[in-house]
Parts: structure tokens; C-alpha cells; sequence
């Protein structure tokens, strides 16, 4: 049973000064095994306060970000599930399926993290599933002004996968959830 | 002020315990256990205390064959015997205590005061016996042989259901729940391409919910205690492999007892979980588990934990703080400890107490928590073990009996020793011979009874 929280696009301080207070109150230490970040903190006071939460921190470079030594992409493995984590911008067109799909290809992981949308969606195609984790400040993109913060948490239990979504919608935390699994572990030809 | 003169009795040399350097004679007649008496070879110190048999022998009139008299001064106690430095494994007065059990336990309605009278002088090793006896008087299981099943049964299957519904992961619980509505799980990797659907939950349970209600807040909370039980458990006699061999069957054990630890914690929020409480767990599983009864052994954890509880509820109080100044604290058994030993000995009282300030809870604590233990090998410890749960009264009475018995014996030592030698010797209490020890105890109690 593992929690992994996977949140970016906080663009403080340029475009948002803090997370809200409820995520913030939510956020409490020890719950949470680790933390993938889709780049864009931008500074290094959020890479600091995201370690207070969960000291395995995985973060992928955004074009924002300050520090210039997150790579472009990252993969690991929690439980039987592989994880790809990508920034997006680099993927044109931004936020499309199917070159998201190529990524995830290249990649080869189960599940795709990536951002730059500021906007929360779940996708699921032949070679697994895309989740966009929306931006937890809700700062606005070059594509979107009003945008609602939000964040995921996905519980790994084994071969299956819940995934919880906590959105902030006009001053409340909804939480919305997601269950998807996995057949068995498929060692991939090579 | 008159000095209470020392009984005459508790002169005579066969209550001391001299210190001898040079192992002697092998003594302990009545361990005739194997691994015990590999044990006590090891030992550095050897008692020299002819073995007198207990005063009620009712069910052994046949002397060991192979006994032999002990060339020690103080021989004059008829009855006594000695064997040789290789006891046999079991001498003829075993095999009639054994038969004797044996036909107890297999009658269909057990006479309890006659199984605790027998249980009192120690149980012999044989497999299977201490198992069911232990059930028996921890009430585990009723005196009528034909309710054995039916109540194995239930208690078994209760237990199953509080396992299940206090340590199931909240992952786990949310997944029951799913799979119970119907839900059709997305299969990753399998058709269309399609948006995720997703379902609210916001007045469900979600990890980050910090409801009094949700399961996963429990969750958390409880973390602090399973790891507490967890470093615990792992550390729980490290010498012996049943415990902590990197055998699979080891890990098992352990698993089983952290179950029954975290499940006792869940379900008496008033005291959860105690260190030094895997202590007290641990004989009565390992006797379970080594049940040669297969049946009985594959549920092992399950009957250790209603009898753990059953012996814990004696000594609840001991654990909750608030309590340790009360009647029922451990402060107020320690005094009774004190005042049990200042009615037997006031010579030896009055020397610890007050001559050398050794404060009864230095020592007495561990020992009365831990119902002895720390102080006597695991094997030793099973055969106390068999006389605190025979007493009728319950085991803390035979308990301050055997502490004071401990404290008399090295009287001795005691009274020669300082604060530091005194404290020292009470904290690492020397090898005895456990039997001469029970009978000690069982003297001093029915001195009381004058």
C-alpha cells in the first residue's frame, strides 16, 4: 500500500505565492512514500517544503524552474507499476493524447505523469494511462486563466491502483476517485 | 528495639547459595529437560542445594532408581536426592507425573483443583502437555472435554473476525468496497482510448481525510504503535531461533505475534500496547506453537491471544500509569512485595531497605511486570511460568511468593553486599535451580497460612 502524491506547475513565486491553505493542512508528514513533481516549483523554498512532506522526491525540469539540473524525464517503479514523469512542455501539440502516447511508448512505463496544462485529466489508451496532475496552485497557463488547484494522490496496493483527486472548487476540497489495475506483471519482451 | 531473631528454619544451609567458582555436580534433578540442561552446563555458577522433592508428592512414591545421596553437609532432610552429572532424560518419578497428567487430561471433565495441584510442582517437558495445560487454567478451555471443539471453534473464528476487521489496510477496505458495488475496475492497457471516468467521493474516505470516522486516519495514528510492537518483536529473545533465525518459520512467528499484539492494542484503546508486553506473549506462544498437535499448532495465534489477554487482565493495572500509585498499581505490589519479605526475613528487610537503600523498584519492577521473564532462561521461565498460572488465587500471589523466595535465598549475599553488589546481584539474579525455588516459595506461603 503505497502513496505516491503527484502535483506541479505551482509557478510560485511568479504566478502564485503559496499552495492553498486546505492542500497545505492536508499535506502533513509521514503519510506519504513519494512524491513525483511535474516541474515548474519554481524555487528552491517549494523543492524544501515538498521534502518536509515526503523525502523521496522525484522532479522533472520544467521550462520555468530555477534549477537547472532536473532531468527531462524520469522513470521508476512503485510496487508492480512503472511510472514515466515528464514536464509536457516538450510534447507538442501540449496536452495531446496521442503524442502523449508516443512519450509513453518511448518511455515504456504504465502510467504517464506529465503537466503544463494546469488542468487535471486521466486518460487511458492501448499502452496505459496518462494523468495530468493540473497545477496545485491553480497559476494560471499560457493556455487557461482560471484555473482550479489541484493534486493527486494514487495509492498503489499490489496490481491495483486508486487514484484520488483533490480539487479546489470555489474555496472547497473535492475529492474525486479513480480505480484502474493491472492484469499481472507482463515482463516485456525485448 | 528487639531484633526479630531469623526463623531457624530459614538458617539452615539450604537456603544459601554460595557462590562457588568451580562448576559442581549438575543438580537440577528435575529439569530434566535437554535444552535446559545444555543451558545449565554453560552456566558459570552451579548451585550446590541438595534437591529436596516437593512436600506433596502425592503421585510419585517410586524414588529415581539412579538417585544417588548428595556428599553435602546438609543431608539430613529425608527424602532427598541427587543425580548424577548426566541426569538420565526422564527418571522414573517423571514418567509417574507424566502418567499421572496424562490420565488427568484425558478424563472427560478435568478436575481443575487437582490438575492446578499437579501443575504447581511444574509440568514435565513432553510435547503437548504444557499446551493444553496452559489452556486449561488460563480457562482457555472449559473442564468438560466435550465442549473442546466447539469452544476451539468459536474463539478461533473470533478471532479471524477481529483480525480481519482491525488489520485489513485501508487500501484494502477500499477495494472491498469497490469490487461490493460493482464497480468495473479500468483494465490498464486493454481497448479504447476513453477518458478516465471519475466518481466524487468528498464525503468518503480518502488517505488525506482527517475525519474521527476514517479508516485511513486510523491508519496513521496507528503507525506509531505498529512500529513500537515491530522493533519490539524483533528484538524478543534473540537467542533462541524459534524467535529470530532468518528461517521462514521465524518470520512467521513473528508476524503471528505482532498480529496479536496490534490487535490487542486496537481493541483496548485504554492501554494499547506496552513494552514488555511481546515478553509476556512470548512463552505462551512458543508452547502453543510447538504443539505437536497439528491443529493446535496451526492456530496457535489465535489461542495465544485470548490466553495472553486472559493472563494480561490480571496485570492490567501494572501497565496504565495513571494507576501506578493506586491500589492497584505496581507501586502498591511492590510495597506488598517488600512487606512479604520484611514478614519472613526482617533481618534481610532491614538490611536492603534501610541499611543499604535498595529501593524495592530497582529490581522488583522488572520482575513483577514481566513475570520473571527477564531474570531466568526461556526455559526456566516456562517452569515458573507452570506454577504462577496453577494458583488458584491467580499468579500475582505465586508471583510476590517466588520473588520473595528469590530474595531469601540469596540472603546471604544479600546481607554481606552493599548498595552497588546488592543492586547488581538483584539485577542479574544468578542461576537457580527452579524446582528449589518453587519449593521455597511454596514453604514460605503456607508459613504464612500459620
Amino acid at each position: 500500500m503505497v502513496l505516491v502524491l503527484a502535483l506541479g506547475d505551482l509557478h510560485v513565486p511568479h504566478r502564485a505565492a503559496d499552495l492553498p491553505p486546505k492542500f497545505k493542512s492536508m499535506l502533513v508528514p509521514g503519510k506519504i512514500q513519494h512524491i513525483i513533481c511535474t516541474g515548474n516549483l519554481c524555487i528552491k523554498e517549494i523543492h524544501d517544503y515538498l521534502k518536509t512532506i515526503c523525502p523521496d522526491l522525484h522532479i522533472v525540469r520544467g521550462e520555468f524552474d530555477e534549477d537547472a539540473r532536473y532531468p527531462e524525464t524520469k522513470t521508476l517503479t512503485i510496487g508492480q507499476f512503472k511510472l514515466g514523469l515528464c514536464h509536457g512542455h516538450q510534447v507538442i501539440p501540449w496536452g495531446d493524447l496521442d503524442s502523449l502516447a508516443m512519450l509513453q511508448r518511448q518511455l515504456d512505463v504504465d502510467i504517464l505523469v506529465t503537466g503544463h496544462t494546469h488542468q487535471f485529466t486521466a486518460y487511458k489508451h492501448e499502452g496505459g494511462v496518462v494523468i495530468n496532475p493540473g497545477s496545485a496552485t491553480g497559476a494560471y497557463s499560457s493556455i487557461n486563466q482560471d484555473v482550479n488547484p489541484s493534486f493527486v494522490l494514487m495509492d498503489i496496493d499490489g496490481l491495483r491502483v486508486v487514484v484520488y483527486v483533490y480539487e479546489l472548487i470555489d474555496g472547497e476540497v473535492k475529492v474525486d476517485k479513480i480505480d484502474f489495475k493491472k492484469t499481472s506483471t507482463s515482463n516485456s519482451a525485448p | 528495639m528487639v531484633r526479630k531473631k531469623v526463623p531457624e528454619w530459614l538458617n539452615s544451609t539450604m537456603w544459601s547459595t554460595p557462590p562457588p567458582p568451580s562448576p559442581s555436580l549438575n543438580d537440577d534433578g528435575l529439569l530434566r529437560n535437554s535444552p535446559s540442561t545444555k543451558m545449565s552446563s554453560m552456566k558459570k555458577e552451579e548451585d550446590t542445594i541438595s534437591v529436596t522433592p516437593p512436600p506433596s508428592t502425592t503421585a510419585s512414591s517410586v524414588q529415581s532408581p539412579s538417585a544417588k545421596p548428595r556428599n553435602n553437609g546438609s543431608s539430613s532432610i529425608s527424602g532427598e536426592y541427587g543425580n548424577s552429572s548426566v541426569p538420565p532424560p526422564s527418571s522414573a518419578e517423571d514418567f509417574s507425573r507424566q502418567a499421572h497428567l496424562s490420565a488427568e487430561l484425558s478424563k472427560k471433565v478435568i478436575n481443575m483443583k487437582e490438575l492446578r495441584s499437579l501443575a504447581s510442582q511444574s509440568l514435565p517437558d513432553s510435547p503437548g502437555i504444557r499446551s493444553t495445560v496452559w489452556k486449561l487454567l488460563l480457562g482457555y478451555l472449559p473442564p468438560e472435554r466435550s465442549l473442546w471443539s466447539s469452544e476451539l471453534k468459536q474463539k478461533r473464528s473470533q478471532y479471524k473476525h477481529y483480525k480481519d476487521e482491525l488489520l485489513t489496510s485501508p487500501s484494502e477496505i477500499t477495494w472491498r468496497l469497490v469490487r461490493s458495488k460493482g464497480f468495473d475496475n479500468y483494465e490498464l492497457k486493454s481497448g479504447s482510448r476513453c477518458m478516465l471516468s471519475r466518481s466524487r467521493i468528498t464525503d468518503e474516505d480518502h488517505p488525506l481525510s482527517q475525519g474521527k470516522a476514517s479508516v485511513w486516519n486510523t491508519y496513521f495514528q496507528d503507525i506509531e504503535t505498529i512500529e513500537q510492537i515491530d522493533k519490539d518483536v524483533k528484538r524478543t529473545h534473540p537467542d533462541i531461533p524459534f524467535f529470530s533465525a532468518e528461517s521462514s518459520f521465524a518470520r512467521s512467528n513473528q508476524e503471528s505475534m505482532k498480529n496479536i499484539l496490534l490487535v490487542f492494542a486496537k481493541l483496548n484503546q485504554g492501554i494499547r500496547y506496552v513494552q514488555g508486553m511481546n515478553e509476556i506473549l512470548a512463552p505462551i506462544f512458543y508452547v502453543f506453537r510447538n504443539d505437536p498437535d497439528e491443529d493446535s499448532s496451526s492456530h496457535a495465534e489465535a489461542d495465544a491471544f485470548f490466553c495472553f489477554v486472559e493472563l494480561l487482565s490480571g496485570f492490567r493495572d501494572f501497565y496504565c500509569q495513571q494507576l501506578d500509585n493506586s491500589v492497584v498499581g505496581i507501586r502498591s505490589a511492590i510495597t506488598r512485595l517488600s512487606q512479604l519479605v520484611r514478614k519472613h526475613d526482617e533481618e534481610l528487610w532491614r538490611h536492603l531497605e534501610i541499611t543499604t537503600k535498595v529501593n524495592p523498584q530497582f529490581y522488583a519492577f522488572r520482575w513483577i511486570t514481566l513475570l520473571l521473564t527477564q531474570e531466568f532462561s526461556f526455559f526456566d521461565c516456562l517452569h515458573i511460568w507452570d506454577a504462577l498460572l496453577s494458583d488458584p488465587e491467580g499468579p500475582l500471589e505465586s508471583l510476590l511468593g517466588i520473588c520473595c523466595a528469590m530474595l531469601v535465598l540469596v540472603r546471604r549475599r544479600l546481607i554481606a553486599g552493599d548498595f552497588t553488589s546488592n543492586m547488581k546481584l538483584l539485577q542479574h539474579y544468578p542461576t537457580t535451580n527452579i524446582s528449589h525455588l518453587l519449593y521455597v516459595a511454596n514453604k514460605l506461603r503456607s508459613k504464612m497460612l500459620i
